[in-house]
């Protein structure tokens, strides 16, 4: 019968921490994601990005609508293949990562945006899109990287 | 930082409850076909202590039919986050 007590010895409890411990390497192993699944985040961005250059709701629209189920769908694929979901937002080292992107992409849209709309360089905001494709697939690799290395830190 | 506070929680304690507990403390939400394959017990006795959690107002029980298929996922609550971090504090303290 399992015990339900109210105290534990040293041992015990290092043996419940050791325990613990190998749950979560056990969910390091599987954590990151297929080189795929960056690659087709990137796309994503750079295709809801680059609609703003066409300079038609609809087209943005109709992009907002294909990024939503494109995550959509990488997060199914996510949670099939690991058994879990972690959101990008949560507190922790991984807000290293999250912090590193949104200034990137501050930066690159606004410089973009004024490019294309205040200088009138057709284009900028597709290549906008497309230099911010390739950060968000780094920054996905890397924020799962401080993740996995959170997950294998001691307790 | 705020220090946890340590307690011994005799919810979380029992072996298959603090596994479960320390897996979900680690991410949004896990499949039950995961909990269930990484604490390595059947799905009637993870459903027993699942229960137990839920009682207590640690665990959080989702169900999703995704391609007619029912998928039942599991989250720790704020109560239970918060229970599981001084439940650990506690195991640190007494380890030294």
């Amino acid at each position: 019968m399992e015990s339900e007590g109210t105290t534990t010895d040293r041992a015990a409890a290092a043996a419940d921490l050791a325990a613990l411990q190998a749950g979560r390497a056990g969910m390091a192993d599987r954590a990151m994601q297929p080189w795929w699944y960056d690659v087709a985040l990137g796309l994503l961005v750079f295709e809801l990005i680059s609609s703003y250059s066409l300079r038609a709701n609809w087209v943005t629209a109709a992009a907002l609508v294909v990024f939503v189920a494109g995550c959509g769908a990488l997060m199914t694929a996510y949670k099939r293949s690991t058994g879990f979901w972690v959101n990008g937002l949560r507190p922790g080292p991984t807000q290293r990562a999250v912090r590193v992107w949104v200034v990137g992409y501050v930066v690159v849209l606004a410089l973009a945006a004024g490019a294309e709309y205040g200088l009138g360089w057709r284009g900028a905001v597709v290549a906008g899109g497309a230099v911010l494709g390739v950060p968000i697939a780094l920054t996905s690799r890397w924020w799962t990287r401080i993740y996995i290395t959170e997950l294998r830190k001691e307790l | 930082m705020t220090a946890v506070q340590p307690r011994f929680d005799p919810v979380v304690h029992a072996p298959p409850r603090l596994q479960i507990c320390g897996l979900l403390a680690a991410v949004d939400s896990m499949e039950f076909a995961a909990v269930r394959d990484s604490v390595g017990v059947s799905d009637s006795v993870l459903s027993k202590h699942v229960k137990q959690l839920e009682e207590a107002g640690y665990v959080k029980v989702g169900k999703a039919t995704i391609a007619s298929r029912q998928r039942t996922s599991l989250s720790l609550t704020k109560d239970g986050r918060a229970a599981f971090a001084a439940h650990v504090a506690e195991l640190r303290r007494i380890t030294g």
